[in-house]
């Protein structure tokens, strides 16, 4: 394999500089996760730990029983994705294939929502769920991380079902195709970089939404990964050696979930379905 | 029929998420339930609050206890999100000075009220901050007067005056190795460590008028330029104070006196166990925050309540609450998270008749708590403001306090 | 029949726009169920006087806007949510966009590498926040043992503590979390791009800058457009990265419009200031989306 990446060599320098760059942090974050707590506070401090603490781990999953929150946040992240898909598929397509009178005002609509930062509506999304006897529910957050997603996901359809070519759905639809069909066994098939991606932006908001845990969780059980996080974060003093730690892991579905989804964003175009 | 199918299905849709909408909130609202937002202190651990969750519930069948275990960062917000929604829970930790806030939401109620008489009569009169217009407004649960701790290795003088203070400073810094003292430079909610000085140099924050009201804000006294004057030498011009100060709030630099970097700290309760958490190789002593030469000490004292919310389970919560002050309980709290005793029974306790404990004892004495105003928060924000000004160089002590307290006079209306 | 004239009622009811309005029901009323009254609400509430309930008391007209026009503060927060805003969005976008083409050449480890390119967006932002924090640390942080050990620079200054320094630390942080959204989002965007049109190009010997600006940049133009609008907006509004770095310290050099609304709503429950501050951040972000949607649209006809 290697003759092939000769050419290539320009660009696996880059990435890795850049890499080295980007994921400082992150070098940091290992480092401070195999410290002991003393470690931690050593002057000056030390990329390489003395001695390797990886009883950090067994601490933070099984005494603050990490694993619980790691099902919530699941629950949460995938059932947001889910419903962010049902929402903004067909929404996407309306937008992008179909004229009607209020087009641009419903663009522009999805557009407004995003003018409000989570921080700036909570009080009022609250009184709503609590209205709607949503309070302490996974529902609750399903559905505030899929309206705070969804103005992305659906410009983004919208946008990669506009640069499908319409004449790939006319000759489907001339073929017997109802629009539903078309919908369903064309533009999605080839829009599946885009709905990858949509997909994972969403998980990813959701995965990592704190505002709204905090706010309309009570029960223990059902709280999101990243309030367990803060677990670490006393009043006086941070346990940097657990925060790392339980980062660490919380980091790692995501970028597992990426890995695996990440040959479905590279499927281009299947060359020949452009050319006419 | 396509068409058909596809609204159909959409419909099924909408009707599943209301259906498991209305059948996730419902719960069988049989027993009386008593939500408790519960501070993650230092040193608190999960452990202790499910058990106290579980032994609460077994004891009494009839109401389900249910405590939220919260970031202390976060309580604010949770709280008030939690109120402004309509629906706060029945009990509550916060900081005392938030009752005056919560008292003009009228949205608490007074506690004496709901719990038992042998609670109430054990609860240590010096404790009783949350004493607001002759009513209890809210049960303490954390109170600690701040104080000095110096580590031995380093330094032996406990300094009877600031102007002391700073002498054996200049003789003990040695940087880069070791620094004399803490000095929190960067913004956090409190205004420490100003406050020490401030109150250190007999200062008061604010005139108090005859009916006992609080006038206009006296930070610019000459007692405050003092004090911001004496702070501002200790960092910039003697530098005994730790490296990066300003870029190091109070839980930043606090670790490296843990860590045996810097001789002297002003600092509260929790040390002991922070220390031993940060793997001190020392035991850290303790003395009195001095007085300037000529004051009397006047350490500040910061006192957490529990308060309880109009419109929730209160009777429940009571109850609640005369389990929780057992002995067989707050103790174990309070040795947890390092605090002095609130009750007068735990007070007696053989584990608490530590020197920590008894220079904290001595403290509350003569300690002096934050200003006793609605809008304090902001006020806080905007003296500290005004320090780190004078700290970058921006604007003398007497200017940047004197913009503190006209900006302070004017959002107050004074 | 004058058919020449379709009647409104056609317009508005016929059969393609019926499908329209079916498929975007859903949406639409989730939307409108959940964002209506908070959004309304807030609107409204900056012409109110509030109390600490968040409940609105009086009505005052602009008078809240004029008390808050008058000081000379707001006006230096604006404006630096603004310098803010455009400083991260473009320097998000160039890094995301030179990635993005990076990761589109194809070889080995490339999958590994689009996995780690992810990490700074896999962690939730007050999160990664904290943790930069500690990167930034005086004492204990490695950042600046780093600079001093590699010789890089000796005395590296103390990064949350000075207005400047605090200021890029802030916005580095902020552009780090959202470099991967912007690769990632562009590199799907490249996906749409065939093949071949970059084969027939290198066919006739045309070179890869050309490549780029000639069928990568139009290609991926929609993408672009309506990633970066995005952006400005979620940055405008980035109230974590700066409040946990800095609390919008030192003496409010980092405080930006959000972080005030954050403090006067949460810390000391001054909803109509908070208000005011949401209805002027509306205002801002409504102007920049209508710029842009010209831009839109009109590319959108060609």
């Amino acid at each position: 394999m290697k003759w092939r990446n000769r050419g290539k060599l320009p660009a696996v320098v880059i990435t890795i500089v850049l890499l080295l760059f980007l994921l400082f942090p992150f070098f940091v974050m290992i480092s401070t996760m195999l410290k002991s707590s003393e470690e931690v506070y050593a002057s000056p401090p030390t990329w390489i730990p003395e001695r390797l603490h990886l009883s950090n781990f067994i601490t933070v999953w099984s005494e603050f029983e990490l694993y619980i929150f790691f099902r919530s946040s699941i629950i949460i992240a995938v059932g947001a994705t889910i419903f962010n898909t049902i929402l903004t598929v067909p929404a996407a397509y309306a937008l992008a294939r179909l004229r009607f009178v209020g087009r641009k005002f419903t663009l522009y609509l999805f557009l407004v929502i995003q003018m409000f930062s989570p921080v700036i509506v909570i009080i009022s999304l609250f009184k709503i769920m609590v209205g709607l006897n949503l309070l302490d529910t996974y529902f609750s957050l399903i559905i505030a991380n899929t309206v705070f997603t969804i103005a992305f996901t659906i410009w983004m359809m919208n946008g990669y079902f506009k640069s499908i070519p319409v004449e790939i759905e006319e000759a489907a639809l001339i073929d017997g195709c109802s629009r539903v069909q078309t919908i369903t066994r064309i533009m999605i098939p080839i829009a599946v970089p885009g709905l990858v991606t949509a997909m994972i932006y969403t998980f990813i908001y959701a995965w990592n939404e704190f505002l709204f845990g905090l706010t309309f969780i009570h029960s223990r059980p059902k709280m999101p990964l990243v309030l367990a996080l803060y677990n670490f974060v006393g009043r006086w003093s941070t346990q940097w050696e657990l925060l790392t730690t339980a980062t660490f892991l919380a980091i790692i579905p995501v970028l597992v979930l990426f890995y695996v989804i990440e040959r479905r964003l590279v499927a281009g175009l299947a060359g020949g379905a452009v050319k006419e | 029929m396509k068409r058909l199918k596809l609204v159909l299905s959409i419909l099924i849709v909408l009707l599943l998420a209301a259906g498991l909408a209305f059948a996730g909130g419902q719960k069988a609202a049989e027993k009386q339930t008593v939500t408790f937002f519960w501070a993650e202190y230092d040193g608190l651990t999960e452990d202790y609050r499910a058990s106290l969750q579980d032994a609460f519930n077994a004891a009494h069948p009839d109401i389900d206890a249910d405590i939220v275990s919260t970031d202390w960062d976060l309580m604010y917000d949770k709280l008030t999100t939690s109120i402004a929604g309509g629906k706060p829970p029945e009990l509550s930790v916060i900081g005392t000075r938030w009752l005056l806030e919560l008292m003009t939401m009228d949205v608490v109620d007074e506690v004496t009220q709901y719990l038992s008489k042998s609670t109430v009569d054990n609860i240590a009169p010096g404790a009783m901050e949350a004493k607001l217009k002759g009513k209890l407004m809210g049960l303490p649960v954390a109170a600690g007067a701040r104080i000095l701790a110096y580590n031995p290795n380093l330094t032996t003088t406990v300094p009877k005056t600031m102007e002391e203070l700073r002498e054996v400073c200049l003789k003990v810094n040695n940087p880069p190795k070791v620094y004399a003292l803490i000095m929190p430079g960067k913004l956090h909610t409190e205004l420490t460590d100003f406050a020490y000085y401030f109150y250190a140099a007999g200062g008061n924050f604010f005139k108090m008028e005859p009916d006992g009201s609080y006038g206009k804000c006296t930070v610019n006294s000459p007692e405050g330029v003092k004090a911001l004057s004496f702070m501002n030498k200790l960092a910039q011009e003697d530098k005994v104070v730790q490296e990066g100060y300003l870029g190091l709030d109070r839980m930043d630099s606090h670790p490296l006196f843990y860590t045996g970097k810097v001789a002297y700290t002003f600092i509260g309760a929790w040390v002991e166990s922070a220390a031993k958490n940060a793997g001190a190789p020392f035991q850290p002593k303790y003395g009195q925050i001095p007085p300037f030469a000529g004051q009397k000490q006047k350490p500040l004292i910061i006192t957490d309540s529990i308060a309880m919310f109009k419109g929730t389970n209160l009777e429940a919560a009571g109850t609640f609450l005369d389990f929780f002050y057992k002995d067989e309980w707050k103790a174990k709290f309070d040795e947890a998270i390092g605090f002095p005793p609130v009750t007068i029974s735990a007070g007696k306790l053989p584990q608490f008749q530590t020197p920590l404990y008894k220079i904290l004892g001595e403290a509350a004495l003569n300690a002096q708590g934050w200003p006793l105003i609605e809008e304090w928060a902001e006020c806080s924000n905007i003296i500290f403001n005004a320090q780190i000004e004078v700290h970058l160089g921006k604007k003398t002590p007497q200017k940047a306090l004197d913009d503190a307290a006209a900006a302070i006079d004017k959002l107050r209306g004074k | 029949m004058a058919d020449a004239s379709i009647s409104l009622k056609q317009k508005l009811w016929n059969s393609e726009a019926r499908l329209a309005y079916l498929l975007l029901l859903p949406a639409v009323v989730v939307l409108l169920t959940f964002m209506f009254y908070p959004i309304v609400y807030v609107l409204l509430m900056a012409f109110y006087k509030t109390n600490k309930l968040s409940r609105m008391v009086a009505f005052v007209g602009l008078r809240n806007f004029t008390s808050e026009m008058s000081d000379p503060e707001f006006w230096v927060i604006t404006g630096r949510s603004m310098l803010w805003t455009t400083l991260a969005v473009v320097t998000k976008t160039l890094f995301g966009m030179i990635i993005a083409l990076i990761l589109n050449v194809r070889y080995t480890g490339r999958k590994i590498a689009r996995m780690l390119f992810i990490i700074p967006w896999a962690s939730a932002v007050p999160i990664s926040s904290m943790l930069w924090r500690w990167v930034y640390h005086p004492v204990y942080g490695l950042l600046n043992h780093t600079l001093k050990v590699t010789g890089l620079w000796s005395t590296p200054t103390t990064w949350l503590g000075y207005p400047i320094p605090a200021f890029i630390a802030c916005i580095w942080v902020d552009i780090w979390i959202g470099i991967p959204f912007m690769a990632l989002v562009f590199l799907a965007g490249m996906q749409a791009i065939s093949e071949d049109l970059y084969e027939s190009a290198s066919l006739d010997g045309v070179n890869w800058w050309q490549k780029f600006f000639f069928i990568t940049l139009p290609g991926i133009r929609h993408i672009v457009l309506i990633a970066t609008l995005l952006s400005c907006l979620w940055t405008f509004n980035d109230f974590n990265t700066i409040y946990i770095l800095t609390m919008g310290g030192p003496a409010g050099a980092t405080d930006i419009l959000i972080t005030r609304i954050y403090q006067n709503a949460f810390k000391w429950l001054r909803f109509d200031r908070a208000a005011v501050m949401a209805f002027v951040t509306f205002l801002i972000l409504t102007g920049l989306s209508i710029i842009y949607s010209r831009v839109y649209f009109k590319e959108e006809r060609l």
